[in-house]
């Protein structure tokens, strides 16, 4: 075979890419938000370890025990918002897939409502707590109990406030591929802490009950 | 192991190597290759194995690259074939041998492991069982000194254990403030000593002889000063520094301790000998701490450690310790 | 203004006035001259604002070398003053009872030493070097989140800042780059000292999982068509493994420093001795850090040594698929093995065995990585250029390093050393491999960033140096470990260790000149650049698709994106006979403006960093709430891309083409963008 016919045979396979599209823009941002979870929930394992790590009894060091701490009241609340708040985002995602712009706003706003009964219920079950003295300074185990907690309201805090973001960027601007991208990531989000949430509850209330 | 025993006998040799270069017979220094207690004679044992094996892999390979370099170099005799990329022999020999090279190190590690276990060090039970009951030290450390009790004894000494040769010793460590770092090189290798916890080290002496122990984890401004004599005597000289010590007119009560816990800088090594230890001291400190006492260190101290070394100094000699 | 007052300025010692000085002539000196030049549009225009790969990667390099220094610089501190403390009659000077340093200074000394050479230094420049050629070699015109990588590295900066601001305010941690507790609680370090070292280091962790994060999208995004996974380069695969480590680890150490700082900022008792803390804990979360990241480093090292060896053996990569594999079970197995830096902690011996035996793993893969490169050179035909001078450095001391942590791993033997000079020998061979490589891959990558290539004679002279030095300063330093040396001493209570201790003084001396045959090679480089212009394939052998495009790399990257057909995709192109460049007509191409949101975020996270560190608290609040704001607002920027038009690609493609010089101002040949309309 000749050079010149082999470069014609490479040629004839496309050197170039002519029309290059550019890449698919949601699903690049959607794999890396994708990837930020992922750090997330290693925050979340740090986060676990260490609950599992300091919950011996020499980590009460004579301060109050997990049983004494934990609410049922509180945490079944908590959980029943928290899973409302998924339920409207479910809703609004529902509605994104409609087109249906009032809807989703709407649903939105459910969730947020929804997500501010959590952060009540969890403010004033540690108000409670502080009044009677169980703060985080008291001992390994109260550090870890709090650090834990406030982790996961932080993100619903955070997730509020970008749903409220969302509102207003729907209302004002549509469906656009950069409202639309940010809406599919912020469900994963949401669902996400419900997930985390889940296990708050199984390891740090259910668990400490029985403790 | 039969092959063990080859390779040992073998790699005396390379290992003669550095001490030789260092002119090495007993005054090169290198007091981790001078072991002169029942532990640290076998983890020498087991180095000299490990080395041994590693090296018998790794001077090839870099025999090898060096050769490969040399005769494939550009206007080298090698030939010349670029498009060979592959070969399934050399593949299975590159990760075979490795393999095999890690698996018996694996072992090897796993057996030096028990041991040496500063706990159960299963080669002192296997070569000390008459040797009679052992030795208690309670070691104490704080910033920067370090304490040794012995319980059964009821004296205290300061920077300075004196210990009988032959016979086994057992050390319960903890420390008052932050984590150290127990070591004598020609003697026992390290144990991290914790404070609110107690661990547990064994040593037998095989030589009379006086021994430099030091303090390995960083603990702060005074830690270079933080090193210990080790005296290692016959038994009727250890019974003499007993009978001193009880004659000593200096207690040791759990007040008294919280006293000498305070940060002191022991430049110029500052022994002492207390001849009343109140009983429990090593039990009641680590409580202590685990409650959650803590002798802190003054940021000025940090800083200015010389200014307060001289203070101290001064402190010390009008009766304080 | 929280603890911060005029007291806090060490005006006291002399070494540091003199640095300040140093420093505020140096600073006046480049304001003067980029004010001279009226260079502050360009500086804002095409570097702070940049979000081009290329330059963003070019600034990981400039921050890392600068730390380089400053970690050399403190490495001399520290090697003098142990060469004069040595002995109860040892002099003292400047307040210090034996050497020049308080164990105060020194304990500063080394820590700021470690965290920087670590984080600052050595993660910026492999980072830097990632973001440069990964595009490249994947046929990408950028990042898949050109922002997020903006973002990325001014965080890094504004860490690597901190650091640089505790020299002259305050004073930095004094106890060790990895922390210990429960020394660095409030009782034992209650100064700001430790809270610099937090903060910056936080900084760090945040820039570099932003950067992980993207770099993994952009490699399973954004490839060029035809270009299948075991088509990838072997840098790339490196990276990828590198950043997944990064990504997986960097969030527990977000989460140790958070713990630590929650103790001293609000006396809680995560790792206090105490009240329930436990302190074992810090080592775990850290190590299960620690240990990946010096993987995490080393991975990239690895991927540069076989794209270099390959180029200069003239030769394909022997082993691609085995080479592939290797980097994910070190990095695989770097998650399983992080005991083996407290082996002395008194675990139970089951438990000492398994992280002996899985630590000793490693040394299979890295083992075929090796044997990998010599079968490269084997039948090849080798030229010693200097990117393959530095790699077959970086090969001698993977042997010698590597053999020596396999001793390490060997836990009985650690018993004996750890906490001692031996481990801190062992692990300098293998950070000096990661420089040597970075320096080999700056070497090698220079001409096609910049286009031309450095000049030989004072790199040769460079290399050498280094190579003399690491011997003189590092054998002995093993030897040391044999005598019983232990890590950290600012006094050498034990007056055998000396005579080694001078020894390796002397080493220092050939690092000193190999620092300034450094910057003679880089002024001369620099002086004589029209002679040594390159076109696309500046060493004629190499393989991958980096070398595809012009040197210096347009800001498009590729005219067109390439379509792939092979592994080495260039190499095969020049066997075909297509090796052709030129191709039109040219289409526009739609490129990420820039941007300063993540600047002005770097200088926030500054500005919060510095005020928690000295607790000034309205400043610390008022950063964070800037912070949310720039973030929500620019969540509200729609159009953030502007267009290269084709006419603009096609002026610039035929400046290259027609061999035009392109000037110094546009180092990466940036055609002037026009907005979108
Ligand atoms: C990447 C990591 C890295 C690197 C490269 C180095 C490089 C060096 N280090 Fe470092 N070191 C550490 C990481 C590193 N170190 C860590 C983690 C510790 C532990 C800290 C602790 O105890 O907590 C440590 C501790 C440490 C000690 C410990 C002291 C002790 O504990 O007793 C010593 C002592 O000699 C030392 C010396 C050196 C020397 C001589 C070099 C030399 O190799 C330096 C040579 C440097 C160069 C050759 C670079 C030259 C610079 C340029 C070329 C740039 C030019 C500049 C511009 C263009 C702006 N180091
Ligand atoms: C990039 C950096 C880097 C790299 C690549 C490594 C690689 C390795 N390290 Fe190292 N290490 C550090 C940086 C690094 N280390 C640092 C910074 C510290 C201390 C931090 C501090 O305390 O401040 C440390 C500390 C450290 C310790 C703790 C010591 C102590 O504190 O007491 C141990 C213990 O096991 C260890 C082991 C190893 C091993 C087994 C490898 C292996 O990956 C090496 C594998 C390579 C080879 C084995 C060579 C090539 C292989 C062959 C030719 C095949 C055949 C060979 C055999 C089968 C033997 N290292
Ligand atoms: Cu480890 Cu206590
Ligand atoms: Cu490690």
């Amino acid at each position: 075979m000749s050079v010149m016919s082999r470069s014609e045979n490479a040629r004839s396979l496309g050197l170039w890419d002519r029309d290059h599209e550019g890449h698919d823009v949601i699903g690049t941002r959607t794999f890396g938000f994708w990837l930020y979870m992922l750090t997330d929930a290693m925050v979340y394992a740090a986060l676990f370890a260490t609950f599992g790590v300091l919950s011996h009894v020499v980590n009460l060091a004579g301060g109050p025990s997990p049983a004494a701490v934990v609410h049922p009241v509180y945490a079944y609340g908590e959980t029943v918002a928290l899973f409302v708040s998924v339920l409207a985002y479910g809703g609004a995602m529902v509605a994104l897939k409609a087109g249906n712009k009032a809807a989703l706003i709407g649903a939105l706003g459910a969730a947020m409502v929804a997500g501010g009964v959590f952060l009540g219920l969890a403010y004033s079950d540690i108000e409670r707590l502080f009044h009677a003295g169980i703060v985080p300074q008291a001992s390994g185990y109260l550090s870890i109990f709090f650090g834990l907690i406030l982790y996961h309201a932080l993100h619903i805090l955070v997730g509020m406030v970008w749903m409220l973001v969302m509102i207003v960027q729907v209302m004002t601007r549509g469906f656009t591929s950069n409202v639309v991208y940010r809406l599919i990531n912020l469900r994963l989000f949401w669902h996400f802490q419900a997930v985390i949430w889940v296990f708050v509850f199984t390891f740090v209330y259910l668990q400490g009950t029985v403790l | 192991m039969v092959i063990g025993q080859t390779v040992k006998k073998w790699l005396r040799f390379t290992y003669g190597i550095p001490m030789l270069f260092l002119n090495g017979c007993a005054h090169s220094g290198l007091l981790l290759l001078e072991p002169r207690g029942l532990l640290s004679d076998t983890a020498v044992h087991y180095f000299t194995l490990d080395v041994g094996i590693m090296l018998l892999i790794i001077v090839p390979t870099a025999l090898l690259a060096i050769w490969a370099m040399w005769r494939y170099r550009r206007g080298g005799r090698g030939a010349y074939r670029p498009d060979w990329s592959h070969s399934g022999r050399i593949e299975l020999v590159v990760w075979g041998i490795p393999l095999v090279t890690v698996a018996v190190l694996s072992y090897l590690s796993i057996k030096a492991i028990y041991e040496l276990n500063p706990y159960n060090p299963t080669i002192l039970a296997r070569t000390h069982k008459a040797a009679g009951r052992p030795l208690r030290v309670d070691v104490i450390a704080t910033d920067w000194r370090w304490l040794f009790i012995y319980p059964r004894q009821h004296i205290a000494s300061v920077n300075e254990l004196v210990v009988p040769v032959h016979r086994p010793i057992r050390f319960r460590l903890t420390s008052t403030s932050v984590v150290n770092d127990f070591l004598i090189p020609q003697l026992v290798g390290m144990i991290d000593v914790m404070p609110g916890m107690r661990v547990k080290e064994a040593m037998v002496v095989n030589k009379p002889g006086h021994y430099l122990g030091f303090s390995a984890d960083y603990s702060g401004a005074g830690l270079s000063w933080m090193h210990f004599d080790t005296h290692a005597v016959s038994v009727a000289q250890f019974r003499r520094f007993v009978a001193a010590a009880r004659s000593s007119g200096r207690g040791l009560t759990d007040t008294g301790f919280n006293r000498f816990a305070r940060p002191f800088i022991a430049v110029g090594g500052a022994r002492q000998v207390f001849g009343r230890v109140q009983q429990g001291l090593f039990g009641h400190v680590v409580r202590e701490v685990m409650r959650g006492k803590v002798w802190r260190t003054p940021m000025d101290m940090t800083e200015n450690m010389v200014r307060y070394m001289k203070q101290q100094r001064a402190e010390q000699n009008a009766g304080e310790y | 203004m929280g603890r911060l007052s005029l007291r806090q300025i060490p005006y006291q010692n002399p070494i540091l006035v003199g640095t300040f000085v140093f420093a505020l002539i140096l600073g006046a000196a480049i304001v003067g001259l980029v004010t001279y030049h009226k260079r502050w549009g360009v500086l804002w225009r095409e570097w702070l604002t940049t979000v081009d790969h290329k330059k963003i990667g070019v600034m990981y390099c400039l921050i890392g070398l600068v730390m380089l220094f400053r970690g050399f610089i403190d490495a001399l501190m520290i090697r003098t003053q142990q060469a004069i403390a040595v002995g109860p009659h040892s002099p003292g000077y400047l307040g210090a009872l034996h050497g020049y340093l308080t164990p105060f200074h020194a304990g500063q000394i080394f820590t700021a030493h470690g965290l920087i050479m670590v984080v600052f230094a050595a993660t910026p420049l492999l980072v830097g070097l990632m973001n440069i050629i990964v595009p490249l070699q994947i046929g990408a015109r950028d990042m898949a989140y050109p922002y997020l990588n903006a973002l990325g590295l001014w965080l890094t900066a504004a860490g690597a800042a901190l650091v640089m601001v505790s020299l002259f305010i305050g004073n930095f941690a004094h106890g060790g780059w990895y922390g210990f507790v429960p020394y660095f609680e409030l009782p034992y370090s209650p100064g700001v000292g430790v809270d610099y070292w937090l903060w910056a280091f936080q900084l760090s962790v945040l820039g570099t999982t932003l950067g992980s994060i993207n770099l993994i999208a952009t490699i399973v995004k954004m490839r060029a068509p035809g270009m299948t996974w075991m088509r990838m380069p072997i840098f790339t695969w490196a990276s990828l493994s590198a950043n997944l480590i990064a990504l997986t680890t960097f969030p527990v150490l977000m989460v140790c420093l958070a713990l630590l700082a929650s103790d001293r900022y609000f006396g809680t008792h995560f790792y206090t001795a105490g009240m329930g803390g436990n302190l074992m804990l810090y080592n775990d979360l850290f190590w299960v850090w620690g240990h990946p990241e010096v993987y995490f480093l080393i991975l990239p090292a690895f991927g540069m040594m076989s794209e270099i060896v390959p180029t200069f053996s003239e030769k394909t990569l022997f082993g691609y698929a085995t080479m592939v594999i290797a980097s994910f079970a070190i990095g695989g197995v770097s998650w399983g093995v992080w005991l083996h830096h407290f082996f002395t902690m008194a675990a139970a011996p089951s438990v000492n065995s398994f992280y002996s035996v899985t630590t000793m793993l490693v040394g299979i893969p890295t083992g075929v990585k090796v044997f990998n490169w010599i079968f490269t050179m084997y039948r090849g035909r080798v030229r010693f250029e200097l990117p393959m001078m530095w790699a077959v450095l970086s090969l001698f001391l993977l042997l010698v390093g590597g053999l020596t942590g396999m001793m390490n791993a060997f836990a009985t033997n650690d018993y004996m050393w750890h906490n001692g000079v031996f481990v801190v020998a062992h692990f300098h061979l293998m950070v000096l491999l990661i420089a040597a490589s970075i320096f080999g891959s700056v070497e090698y990558w220079f001409p096609k960033v910049f286009g031309f290539k450095l000049e030989a004679r004072w790199g040769k002279a460079f290399f050498w140096c280094i190579v003399l030095g690491t011997g003189w300063v590092f054998i002995p330093m093993f030897l040391l470990g044999f005598a019983g040396m232990t890590r950290r001493l600012d006094y050498i209570p034990y007056t055998q260790w000396g005579p080694y201790l001078r020894v390796m003084l002397v080493g220092m001396g050939f690092y000193i000149l190999a620092v300034a045959f450094f910057f003679m090679h880089l002024y001369v480089s620099l002086r004589d650049r029209a002679k040594n212009r390159v076109g696309a394939d500046a060493w004629g052998t190499s393989r991958s698709l980096e070398w595809m495009t012009h040197s210096p790399v347009p800001a498009y990257n590729f005219a067109f994106v390439p379509q792939v057909h092979a592994r080495d995709e260039w190499a095969w192109r020049k066997e075909q006979g297509v090796a052709d460049l030129k191709s039109g007509p040219y289409r526009d191409i739609h490129m990420p403006g820039n941007t300063g949101v993540p600047f002005v975020l770097g200088a926030l996270a500054l500005a919060l960093a510095f005020a928690l560190t000295w607790r000034i608290w309205w400043l610390s609040g008022l950063a964070l709430a800037l912070c949310v704001a720039v973030v929500i607002v620019r969540a509200f920027a729609e159009d953030t891309d502007t267009v290269i038009s084709a006419q603009d690609v096609e002026r610039a493609e035929r400046r290259y083409h027609d061999g035009e010089v392109v000037p110094m101002e546009e180092p990466m040949g940036r055609p002037t963008p026009r907005p979108a309309t």
